[in-house]
């Protein structure tokens, strides 16, 4: 007992708190929602709400200063993007954010001119 | 005096005489007989008694000598079982930790499918459960929890200890106090939370709301647990008292089958770490009211970085967003780091230039480059301007000294 009692204790380093406790259990809402690409902020002259999860104050200081993409508001959370994105909903429903919709996708430009306007950036700051 | 010899009367009292004489003697040596048996047996008796209780005695010894080597024998037995399980469930332990990782991992790499998501989810519950599980049996073989290195919120510990068990979506966190659970103290502490919760929702009604309360009190702070059960009986909360501050270490085998390893692991903890767990007064739902004091010393006022901050961030190369923005704002702002952006004049909400998601330039150079971007930029124009100081320097000072 005693010669097993010294091992050092392992160290854990899971995240303490659980993804399915940060959403209650909850289902989740579909990607379509939300998408990745969605840019959110914070509604003018909200105040947050009572009893707010450090998750939402975390969600609250970062869209305050500006649109952020779901994908963005996930990384900096350290939260995968579906719990994010529950989160998200939530504060949409409850009037606190603001969405737009993901700028439409870039149509595919000539590679020789990308490469025209990279030599030229290298040839100005390389 | 003839007259009187043959008086008839005379011989016959002379004839009672001898043989009252005659009967006394008699009778006086029956006595003396009789009183020498009687002595005799006396001392025999004596000897039985005394016998009896040296027999008696090493009865007594023998009897406790046996229960001594009993006790033994089965104290060994218990320890060897326990550093046998205790080694056994430190594999288990590790496993479900490794386990709980790759969860973690999948849970963020298929976070954007909701199905998946929700499926690893109830993955990542059974997983807590079983690891909580393992942790129990590991802590009454006298065994070690995992420590976790930094300090948490002790409404973060409250729902680590809510993500544990089976029914986690019946409890509910009231909490208005802000402060810290000590790194040594935050497992243990979780890991009694979830016993006290697991026993307050597999023992009132299904449906029925278990509270956690967190209150600030003179000595430390106090997590309540409140359930709307049945409660405990005089028994019950007896046998719950004497887990709950045990003097030596549990039996294992004593916790009935199935067992039941909630109060003991509680007291277990609770004694070794120095905080109390408590299980004696009613909540107010009429059910077990439940209450752990945390003591000063285990608390501290250092607050943990938020839940996905940047020291999460870092362990995981991934995550790429940190570095792109820092990429693309000497372009975007030249001549200056990201300034944090508000509204424009117009009152809109500006865009936040980090973390954007342009991937469209492959980034096969060192992270450094851009900070070393505007150094450049900067070292280059301040060249320049020493440069043309110098140009005209020579002409003046350093000019006679080189010819």
């Amino acid at each position: 007992m005693n010669a097993h009692g010294e091992e050092a204790p392992v160290t854990v380093t899971s995240d303490f708190v659980r993804s399915y406790v940060i959403t209650g259990g909850r289902r989740l809402p579909t990607a379509d929602d939300l998408s990745l690409h969605t840019l959110v902020t914070l509604a003018p002259d909200r105040e947050l709400p009572l009893g707010a999860s450090p998750e939402v104050r975390a969600i609250w200081d970062l869209c305050g200063g500006g649109y952020l993409s779901v994908a963005e508001v996930a990384a900096h959370l350290s939260l995968p993007v579906g719990v994010a994105r529950l989160l998200l909903t939530d504060l949409f429903e409850q009037g606190h954010l603001l969405r737009r919709a993901a700028p439409p996708r870039a149509q595919s430009v000539d590679r020789g001119i990308i490469e025209k306007v990279l030599h030229g950036l290298e040839s100005l700051y390389g | 005096m003839t007259s009187l010899i043959q008086d008839p009367l005379l011989w016959i009292l002379l004839v009672v005489l001898v043989a009252a004489v005659v009967a006394v003697m008699r009778a006086r040596r029956t006595n003396m007989a009789l009183r020498r048996k009687s002595n005799d047996l006396q001392s025999a008796r004596e000897a039985a008694t005394s016998e009896r209780d040296r027999l008696y005695a090493e009865y007594t010894q023998l009897n406790a000598q046996h229960a001594g080597d009993l006790a033994a024998v089965r104290k060994d037995a218990e320890e060897d079982t326990k550093a046998v399980l205790k080694s056994a469930m430190r594999t288990l332990q590790v496993l479900a930790d490794e386990q709980q990782l790759i969860i973690e991992k999948s849970q963020r790499r298929y976070g954007d499918d909701e199905q998946v998501l929700g499926d690893l989810m109830m993955i990542d519950h059974t997983n807590s459960q079983f690891g909580r599980r393992a942790q129990g049996i590991a802590v009454l073989c006298g065994g070690w929890l995992g420590r976790r290195e930094s300090t948490a919120s002790v409404y973060d510990v409250a729902r680590s200890a809510q993500g544990r068990i089976k029914h986690f979506d019946r409890v509910t966190i009231n909490t208005q106090v802000n402060v810290s659970v000590a790194s040594r103290a935050v497992e243990p502490v979780a890991v009694v939370l979830a016993e006290l919760l697991a026993n307050a929702t597999n023992y009132s009604a299904p449906g029925t709301r278990v509270d956690i309360n967190i209150q600030a009190v003179p000595t430390g702070v106090c997590l309540i647990v409140d359930d709307a059960g049945l409660g405990m009986n005089t028994e019950e909360k007896a046998r719950a008292t004497v887990l709950l501050s045990p003097q030596a270490p549990v039996d294992i085998t004593s916790l009935g089958d199935p067992p039941k390893f909630g109060f003991a692991v509680s007291g277990m903890l609770a004694t070794r770490y120095g905080f109390k767990v408590s299980v004696d007064s009613v909540s107010p739902y009429g059910g077990v009211r439940a209450v752990i004091l945390l003591p000063e010393n285990l608390l501290t006022t250092d607050v943990p970085e938020p839940e996905g901050g940047a020291a999460k961030a870092e362990p995981k190369p991934v995550e790429a967003p940190p570095a792109a923005p820092q990429r693309l704002t000497p372009v975007a702002t030249p001549g200056g780091p990201p300034r944090p952006i508000g509204t424009t004049a117009g009152g809109l909400p500006k865009r936040r230039r980090r973390g954007s998601p342009v991937a469209v330039v492959p980034s096969p150079p060192d992270p450094a480059e851009p900070e070393f971007n505007t150094e450049v930029t900067a070292s280059r124009i301040g060249a320049f301007q020493r440069g043309t100081l110098l140009g005209r320097d020579t002409t003046t000072m350093e000019g006679p000294q080189d010819q």
